[in-house]
């Protein structure tokens, strides 16, 4: 159990920088053995281990009770887990299937699960403040749904020994297993059923049963593609979109308006299937033209050797010295009386009729994007017909043929538009290739799946997403180690990669996006128009914020990233940063050469994530700030950089605390309305101590934190830039003899580390506590720059409270204090009836937050809540600048760039927003 | 058609010119064909005056011709009008006036674009009608005035429909020529393009020749005869292990992917037969237009679909496969019908309008067209009886009325 024990340290630790207390490690990782043993009780057992994500080479020996076979796998595979690690559910089924595959003719497609806790922070502080805030399910260990990733990945069906290969090395056939047979009958694996569909499912079923001994139970071709559109429309946002004239636009579809819908698969042939519901769904038509016609028409044609190639070749290709068109017919006239202009195609080929020309004589090229015109032009045709026999309003297609070719949707889509005349749209899904086999992993049971919403499902996309996806080959990337070799051997600079593409690393951050197979020359590079399918995070626990004036037209992004030059401008300012970020990451890692390795590994793919979004800025899905920053939070958790900023952090705090004292004195002295003025000066003047902003970054070379705060403080001249100050203080204080009520509870959304939570928001905590307002301090649950985590708060607070009874009293009343207060208890029994103070996480690890998806314990103190303080630029200004509420809202932040101040305030750089919106 | 087929057609032609009297000459000049309408006098027939008390009209009792050739080979067919001077407009064979320009009606896109060349090798000028109305104008007359000109085809079997002639509108007329059109017809006169397709005859050839290396449509037809689709095209059996995919009503036979097959890695366009690739590719079109067809139809709520344009060419296989095309996805509750003349529609209506658009004319002609009077005009159908190619080349007889 030693080793078990190392494990959960390191495990921890990757999940929780900011444990650095040996005591804390020790009681939290007895915590975790507690609980397997639970799970040893009631499952028999040994299902953890499988889960259990070894470290590189120093955890394998711990898995010596698998079969011999399984070691090298463990070793290669488990690198990714070890900063999230999986912890078993106690009550979960244990027969949860793990793999389900769609076996087409040219591609196979894998759906896999792979199990983990959302998050397995497990520290006293959320015990007590769920016990405070009475939350019925805050034991996420009760949840019906397992909370893990769900991978896409996709292999050539010609070469489906690699698929087997992968398979196998991951374990995956086996993790269907029940963890009881396992354990009892060893590496049997007899009675392993695989959900399969497509034709090969059929046609494979042999193989797989003699290279992996597992059975494929075949699944119903179109139930799997209903099951796996009206899953990807439901549950992620914005999976659906337009491509008209190259612009792709993402749409949002109401859950509750989805249905009817015609979906359009268009794999070797075409089927058109009307769904009217879950389960619920016609197969009403279809065509013989599909891409099965276009690679086999164009094989013959052009001789290419794969589909991508003939795709590519269409790209440079102009079908005009192939296809008669209008104007050919016409003398180069329109046929204007009936609506076809000169450059319509009034017969595909039609030129090839030519007498004196043979094949050799046509441009490969132009033959290829003939023939696609051809087919995607029908296939839209025929659609849009039998959309409008049935009354459809939405159309989408699906299926291989489309692979996010840009010029494929865009025929399709214009024959759509131009035979509807314009009323009806044609709509593509980001993981079109993925229905089927989506379909077949939902056609388990017991997956929880068909339950879970929108908002407990986050798209990350780990490392390889800007190059890999699609076809895997080569050897696994496994460990931390070989992913830094990869990027130093082959990443030059921005997309240039000038290598194999590297398999999907196995694990939980496995890359599930598309491979673009189109490497030409030495350069590898990803085709301009390829969206990207990250892994799908699987979050039960998230939960909406429930305070929203109106949760359908909640956008947390103000700042529209689909605007180029607002990606230009974020791409360079992200891009600036990086060599300071990387600085500080290094640093804060001990500065060592492996850490040098990691940083160097980091800011390549980082990188390389900006680069690909610059060349694509749809190819992660619809993309606002908050998920761009949020991207290279995920990137630096990727390469292990727990906290960049943690001796930052406790630099600053440890300062801003020393003085506290001092401002609280001088606070108290003032008047109730003038304390309050100061207060909210004193947090917009401590705001600027932000790491995310380069105008402070250097302002932090010019003096100490408190001449700054002092001098930033005594700046403040009102009217700020938007002031709202004066409804608030009569909000607060009413006007003549009226005295309002205090609010009832407070949710105060922290921003920086130091003086920004220790001279800004903690005061302002103290005086709505002193008011009889019970205070939450609304903190990340993982670290983003210098943001404060909910972790960190409750340190800071006892600290605090050390000199001050209003907090103290508080924060014992909310929980904060019980172990912190164990050597202090002389004075604390003053004010038992203390409103409480408490800590809680937002559920994020990103300087901006999306409301859409926070933790259940912040939705559960949300409920009481009559008043939301949202503080900072991420928070107030980048997104939620214009989200409305239910209960008052205080929006306090300065403005520390100079674009946003002139886009968002029409001011200037360090202009201070205060808005204050009373409850709608 | 090849090179020799074309003069010794044209000769054989001339034979009879010499005798009859040519007028009224109607052209369809289209993206691959020139359609070619035109009425000749019985040689031994005299005028007969006014059968039907209509004073100062004649009627010309005579046959209506109908021919075709390549549009690629337009040099050839205007260096043949011109040395053998053939006389193409109706005011000549009145013998009223060799006066002027030579007007002669034409449709199709070829009438834009040969315009120019033909007025200059030729001096004829072409009134260009509107392809549509000529299309529907001609559909109409068949339908109405021409017995046994439509009929279904399913299983090789040929069937003529009965048309109630008070009972023809609205139906869809689909015109396969280089393109696809398809026509709503409400009337005589009103109609409506609701569809139509790029993916015709032009692409059958088109294709055809760069899989094939045919050199004609016919001979592409022809080898399609003798092909068998299966080896190409990827059928439900195959991805189903052979069996049916009951479930959705596809049978093992039915195609799932056209030229599907073709994606094997081990086989080159050298190693298919010409005959197996012409099958499939006429297959996959044929079965898309009957398709098409059959969605705009069901649309509209129409009850009748014509098929017609040179694609067709009364190719059995051709029509049968749209013809199960159509029966398959309307579940039988649709058929597709074929018109004899279906390659002549647009070159027919020309033809008919003359007519209209020459009241200050006083030689103009006019075809009798008080079709339910049945008095005259069409007597019976197709003069050849000879059923090799009654459909391409069979003339009407027919008498034209002639205005004084």
């Amino acid at each position: 159990m030693t080793s078990l024990t190392e494990d959960h340290k390191e495990l921890n630790f990757g999940i929780d920088g900011n444990i650095n207390n040996c005591d804390e490690i020790a009681k939290h990782n007895s915590e975790i053995q507690r609980e397997t043993s639970t799970v040893v009780e009631k499952g028999g057992g040994g299902g953890e281990e499988k889960e259990m994500a070894p470290l590189a080479g120093s955890s394998i020996h711990r898995s010596s009770s698998r079969p011999q076979l399984d070691l090298s796998g463990a070793a290669i595979q488990g690198n990714f887990e070890e900063r999230d690690p999986a912890i078993l559910l106690p009550n979960q089924s244990d027969d949860i299937s793990h793999l389900a595959l769609d076996i087409g003719g040219s591609l196979i497609k894998l759906v896999y699960f792979s199990r983990r806790e959302d998050q397995p922070i497990n520290d006293k502080r959320k015990k007590t403040t769920t016990a405070r805030l009475g939350i019925s399910n805050g034991n996420r260990r009760s949840y019906p749904i397992l909370g893990g990733r769900l991978h896409f990945v996709k292999f050539e069906t010609i070469k489906i020994k690699e698929c087997l290969d992968f398979i196998y090395s991951k374990q995956l056939h086996r993790g269907g297993m029940d963890s009881r047979r396992w354990q009892s009958k060893g590496p049997s694996t007899e009675n392993t059923v695989i959900k399969a569909t497509g034709g090969g499912a059929y046609k494979f079923a042999d193989l797989f049963k003699e290279r992996l001994g597992i059975s494929i139970e075949k699944e119903d071709e179109m139930n799997c593609l209903v099951a796996g559109a009206n899953f990807l429309l439901k549950a992620i946002r914005h999976e659906a979109f337009t491509h008209m004239e190259g612009q792709k636009m993402f749409v949002q579809i109401d859950q509750n308006d989805l249905f009817p819908y015609l979906l359009v698969n268009i794999g070797s042939g075409v089927s058109m299937i009307k769904v009217d519901g879950d389960g619920k769904f016609q197969r009403v038509s279809g065509t013989n033209v599909g891409g099965g016609t276009y690679w086999g028409l164009g094989k013959l044609l052009t001789k290419c050797e794969s589909f991508d190639e003939l795709l590519e070749l269409s790209q440079r290709g102009d079908n005009r010295t192939i296809d008669m068109l209008v104007g050919d017919i016409y003398g180069g006239m329109d046929y204007s009386k009936i609506g076809l202009s000169a450059s319509t195609i009034a017969s595909s080929f039609g030129k090839a009729i030519s007498e004196n020309k043979g094949l050799d004589d046509y441009r490969p090229e132009d033959i290829s994007l003939s023939l696609l015109r051809m087919i995607s032009y029908n296939i839209g045709q025929i659609s849009y017909l039998n959309a409008l026999r049935f009354g459809l309003k939405r159309i989408f297609f699906g299926g291989f043929f489309i692979r996010g070719h840009a010029y494929t949707m865009d025929t399709i889509s214009f024959a759509v538009h131009f035979w509807s005349k314009g009323e009806a749209q044609a709509m593509f899904l980001r993981h079109e290739g993925f229905l089927g086999a989506l379909g077949a992993f939902m056609s388990y049971e017991k997956h929880g799946l068909d339950d879970l919403m929108v908002h407990q499902l986050v798209e990350r996309f780990p490392m390889g997403a800007p190059y890999v996806g699609g076809n895997i080959h080569g050897p696994p990337l496994g460990d931390l180690n070989e992913k830094i070799s990869w990027m130093e051997k082959f990443v030059q600079k921005g997309t240039e990669i000038t290598a194999p593409v590297p398999m999907a690393p196995p694990g939980t951050t496995g890359l599930g996006g598309f491979e673009v197979p189109s490497s030409k020359g030495d350069t590898l590079r990803c085709d301009a128009s390829e969206l990207n399918v990250g892994v799908l995070h699987l979050v039960p626990s998230l939960e909406v914020f429930p305070l929203f004036a109106d949760p359908k037209r909640y956008e947390p992004n103000t700042i529209d990233l689909s605007d180029r030059s607002e990606l230009e401008y974020w791409y360079t300012v992200l891009s600036e940063q990086l060599s300071d970020l990387v600085d500080k990451a290094v640093a804060s890692e001990g500065g060592t050469d492996d850490a040098e390795r990691r940083g160097d590994a980091f800011a390549r793919a980082f990188s390389a994530h900006l680069a690909r979004l610059m060349e694509e800025p749809a190819a992660y899905g619809k993309l606002g700030l908050a998920n761009l920053l949020e991207l290279r939070e995920e990137c630096l958790r990727e390469f292990h950089f727990i906290d960049a900023y943690r001796s930052i952090k406790q630099r600053e705090n440890e300062a801003s605390l020393a003085v506290l004292p001092d401002l609280l004195k001088e606070l108290d002295s003032m008047t109730e309305e003038a304390r309050m003025l100061t207060l909210i000066e004193g947090v917009l003047a401590a705001n600027i101590f932000d790491w995310g902003s380069r105008a402070c970054v250097d302002l932090y070379h010019k003096g100490t934190i408190i001449e700054i705060y002092r001098m930033s403080r005594n700046k403040m001249q009102r009217p700020w830039r938007v002031d709202d100050f004066d409804v608030f203080k009569e909000r607060m204080f009413g006007s003549g003899d009226k005295k309002p009520e205090p609010h009832k509870r407070a949710l105060l959304f922290v921003d920086n580390s130091g003086a920004d939570i220790v001279l800004g928001m903690l005061p302002l905590a103290r005086e709505l506590l002193r008011r009889g307002t019970e205070v939450v301090l609304v903190a990340n649950s993982l670290p983003a720059l210098n943001d404060v985590t909910a972790m960190e708060v409750p340190d800071i607070v006892a600290e605090a409270a050390k000199h001050c009874d209003i907090l103290r009293g508080a924060a014992e009343a909310g929980g904060l204090l019980v172990d912190a207060m164990i050597n202090i208890q002389d004075s604390s029994k003053e004010s038992p009836s203390s409103v409480p103070l408490m800590v809680v996480e937002n559920g994020c690890g990103s300087p901006c937050i999306d409301l859409r998806q926070v933790s259940s314990e912040l939705a559960a103190a949300a409920k009481d809540a009559d008043l939301v303080i949202l503080e900072g630029m991420g928070r107030a200004l980048h997104t939620n600048f214009n989200a409305r509420f239910k209960c008052d809202a205080l929006k306090l932040a300065m403005v520390k760039n100079q674009r946003l101040a002139e886009k968002l305030i029409k001011g200037n750089i360090y202009d201070c927003v205060c808005r204050f919106e009373p409850a709608c | 058609m090849e090179r020799d087929g074309f003069e010794k057609n044209l000769g054989e032609k001339e034979l009879r010119k010499s005798v009859d009297e040519v007028s009224n000459l109607a052209l369809d000049i289209g993206g691959s064909l020139i359609k070619m309408v035109y009425f000749s006098r019985n040689s031994d027939s005299s005028v007969d005056c006014s059968s039907n008390g209509t004073l100062n009209n004649s009627i010309l009792s005579g046959r209506l011709h109908f021919e075709k050739f390549e549009t690629r080979m337009i040099d050839d067919w205007i260096k043949f009008l011109s040395t053998k001077q053939f006389r193409f407009c109706g005011s000549q064979c009145n013998q009223a006036s060799a006066n002027d320009t030579n007007i002669i009606k034409a449709t199709g896109g070829g009438a834009f674009k040969f315009a120019d060349l033909l007025k200059e090798k030729l001096g004829i000028i072409l009134d260009k009608e509107d392809e549509m109305d000529c299309l529907v104008t001609g559909a109409n007359f068949l339908l109405k005035a021409v017995h046994d000109e439509a009929f279904t085809y399913m299983n090789g079997e040929k069937e003529y429909v009965q048309i109630d002639q008070k009972d023809l509108y609205p139906y869809l007329l689909v015109n396969i020529g280089s393109g696809v059109s398809m026509i709503k017809v409400d009337s005589d006169s009103k109609f409506e393009r609701v569809s139509g397709t790029s993916v015709g005859g032009g692409t059958f050839l088109g294709l055809g020749k760069l899989l094939t290396k045919c050199r004609s449509f016919d001979d592409l037809l022809e080898l399609s005869h003798q092909g068998n689709n299966r080896e190409i095209d990827m059928l439900v059996g195959d991805i189903y292990g052979g069996m049916d995919y009951s479930k959705i009503g596809l049978a093992s036979t039915a195609i799932a992917s056209s030229f599907g097959k073709a994606i094997s890695k081990e086989q080159e366009l050298e190693d298919y037969r010409p005959e197996d690739i012409a099958r499939s590719l006429l297959r996959m079109i044929s079965n898309n237009i009957g398709q098409i067809a059959y969605l705009n139809a069901l649309r509209f709520g129409l009850k009748r679909i014509f098929f017609g344009g040179f694609f067709i060419r009364g190719h059995a296989y051709t029509m049968d496969t749209i013809s199960v095309a159509v029966n398959f996805w309307s579940k039988g509750e649709a058929k597709a019908m074929f018109l004899r003349h279906e390659g002549f529609l647009g070159a027919l209506g020309a033809f008919m309008s003359y007519e209209k658009n020459d009241p200050a004319d006083e030689a103009s002609h006019q075809i009798v067209k008080q079709f339910p009077n049945g008095s005259y005009c069409i007597e019976d159908g197709f003069q050849s009886s000879d059923s090799t190619n009654a459909s391409d080349d069979g003339c009407i007889t027919c008498r034209l009325q002639v205005t004084k």
